[in-house]
């Protein structure tokens, strides 16, 4: 078989699924460049686009005070999470130690648990301290949760870092701390660039936290303001819904397609170191 | 300073192990006390009544009918997935035109959150208006429209298939990983002695694959059984909880109906089996590390 004829012969095996996975995606952009007038009416294309959409959901379908929170809690829960993991994942990739396995099939564990089977309880811890309904507990949590991850994709890429580095300069006389930040830090840029990334797009995402921490709408996440334009409602702005779904998603959905070959590196190296 | 030495590591790690830890066993602690008491709908806990609140669930037609459809939600998902992505993930694995292109789309429903995927399909399944039924029509395959979300014998199976949809991607990652660590020195030893393709993937693919395929029916398992935006935002468990699971039957008795004692037993039955999982996880991928 030419390689021409296995191309065709894969992209027809293939075209069900790439059917699919494109649906949802010109569902959403259709309808978000539909003019109101024919959003319900059982017709695929729009008389004429009507990019008017875009501007009016912002006011509409509440998207501005939304991003904003959005974008807090996903930028300050990866900092933080950020802050705590890369010293763990330093310690479990440069040390020897006693206890060493139990840290890592810990984190494993703690990789596994939904926040959704916790979530009755962490309510119930926000409301003793008096946090329902505040950005900085959400905050809090999901950088709790997306430690184990965190720490697992950095120490992965921490382990294929070259200690020869690290020695030569401790021959020269720096002291660790000194090594940490001019040799090592610099080449864990990368590493710890792609991690922040996959941080910020599990809080981007994340959904049954906010429904359930966050109860009035100055305080709503992107994907919270859009499940209440459309949760227990008669009549739904659809073409505002999807025009505001279009843009809180095409940007991240760009980032992580270009990124995703370094998410299954890193996945694969922590499964196997 | 030979004890800072050795503390070392251990300083750099207890932050982010006080941090999960604290996340993970506080509301447990909370879980296990509302469980076992008797508690009013405002939280308030009065007197302890041990597994009163499991023996409740025992006896609630819903709640057993619930567990059999997080049965089939679990099997049907994972197994649905498992069975489309080895295909997918050979194919691209394979030298064509357009692979990159190819992989990009397949991993494409990763990148968006559930929400939002829920969302547009509730949107293009609607009965009257939605752009499936439309879409169909035109392409002349139906002549009635399908009130796909407002039964449960149609809405059930469209969010198992939208739970395969967005579990390909992460399956087929994992398979890839698994298919670019067996070396081709392997087959074109086979292919010296005479066998041909099915024979290569029948002695040397899918063996060689096999941890992977453990793996990942590991952890789509985990996921699948706890996933919960799906069924939520298409249905929120309806029409008349026929399309609930367990989590969002639990998220219906604690934040819809205040039955706190009874989430909280759910919380932990659930609990219990995630433990389960993650322990095969753990023996699992230990072994093959081993036979590694």
């Amino acid at each position: 078989m030419s390689k021409l004829q296995r191309s065709i012969l894969y992209w027809l095996l293939l075209s069900p699924l790439v059917v699919l996975v494109i649906f949802p995606f010109a569902v959403m952009f259709i309808t978000a460049v539909k003019p109101a007038t024919e959003v319900l009416q059982p017709s695929w294309w729009p008389s004429a686009p009507h990019w008017g959409n875009f501007v009016e959901m912002w006011q509409a379908a509440g998207f501005g005070p939304a991003l904003v929170n959005s974008l807090y809690t996903a930028v300050v829960s990866t900092l933080l999470a950020l802050a705590v993991s890369i010293p763990a994942a330093y310690g479990l990739s440069r040390y020897r130690f006693a206890g060493r396995g139990a840290v890592k099939q810990f984190l494993l564990i703690s990789q596994m648990l939904s926040p959704i089977v916790l979530v009755l309880g962490l309510f119930r811890l926000a409301a003793a301290l008096g946090l329902v309904d505040n950005l900085n507990a959400v905050v809090f949590i999901y950088a709790a949760f997306n430690i184990a991850f965190s720490v697992w994709m950095l120490q992965s890429y921490f382990a294929t870092i070259p200690l020869d580095l690290e020695e030569a300069a401790w021959m020269e006389g720096a002291s660790r701390a000194k090594t940490l930040r001019i040799v090592f830090l610099p080449l864990a840029i990368p590493a710890i660039v792609v991690t922040a990334i996959f941080t910020f797009i599990n809080a981007w995402n994340e959904f049954v936290i906010a429904l359930t921490m966050l109860r009035r709408q100055e305080s709503y996440t992107l994907p919270i303001q859009i499940f209440s334009l459309v949760a227990g409602r008669y009549t739904v702005e659809w073409h505002y819904v999807m025009a505001a779904a279009f843009v809180a998603t095409v940007p991240v959905a760009i980032v992580f397609a270009w990124l995703q070959r370094y998410l299954v590196r890193g996945l694969a190296l922590g499964a196997v170191k | 300073m030979q004890l800072g030495r050795l503390s070392q590591p251990y300083l750099l790690i207890l932050p982010s192990f006080l941090m999960a830890a604290f996340i993970v066993l506080w509301p447990l602690g909370e879980l296990v006390q509302i469980a076992t008491h008797e508690v009013n709908r405002f939280g308030q806990l009065r007197d302890f009544t041990g597994l009163a609140n499991f023996a409740v669930l025992a006896s609630d037609a819903d709640f057993l009918a619930t567990i059999l459809r997080t049965l089939i939600w679990t099997v049907g998902v994972v197994g649905g997935t498992l069975i489309v992505s080895l295909p997918v993930a050979l194919i691209l694995n394979d030298d064509f035109y357009g692979r990159s292109v190819a992989r990009v789309i397949v991993m494409l429903p990763w990148a968006v959150s559930l929400t939002m995927t829920a969302i547009v399909w509730r949107w293009a399944l609607s009965g009257e208006n939605g752009m499936m039924n439309s879409g169909l029509a035109d392409l002349g395959l139906i002549h009635t429209n399908i009130q796909w979300l407002a039964q449960a014998e149609t809405a059930f199976p469209v969010q198992i298939a939208i739970g395969i949809l967005v579990s390909i991607p992460f399956t087929v990652t994992i398979f890839l990983g698994g298919l670019s660590s067996i070396s081709d020195e392997l087959y074109d030893a086979a292919a010296i002695e005479g066998a041909g393709r099915l024979a290569q993937f029948r002695f040397i693919t899918l063996p060689l694959l096999k941890p992977f395929v453990n793996i990942a029916l590991v952890l789509n398992t985990i996921y699948v059984f706890n996933s919960f935006p799906i069924i939520w935002a298409m249905t929120q468990g309806g029409p008349a909880n026929s399309t609930d699971i367990m989590v969002t039957y639990l998220y219906k008795l604690a934040f819809r109906w205040g039955k706190l004692g009874e989430a909280s037993a759910v919380s932990l039955l659930m609990f219990a089996v995630l433990i389960t999982f993650t322990l095969v996880y753990l023996r699992i991928s230990q072994r093959d590390e081993a036979e590694a």
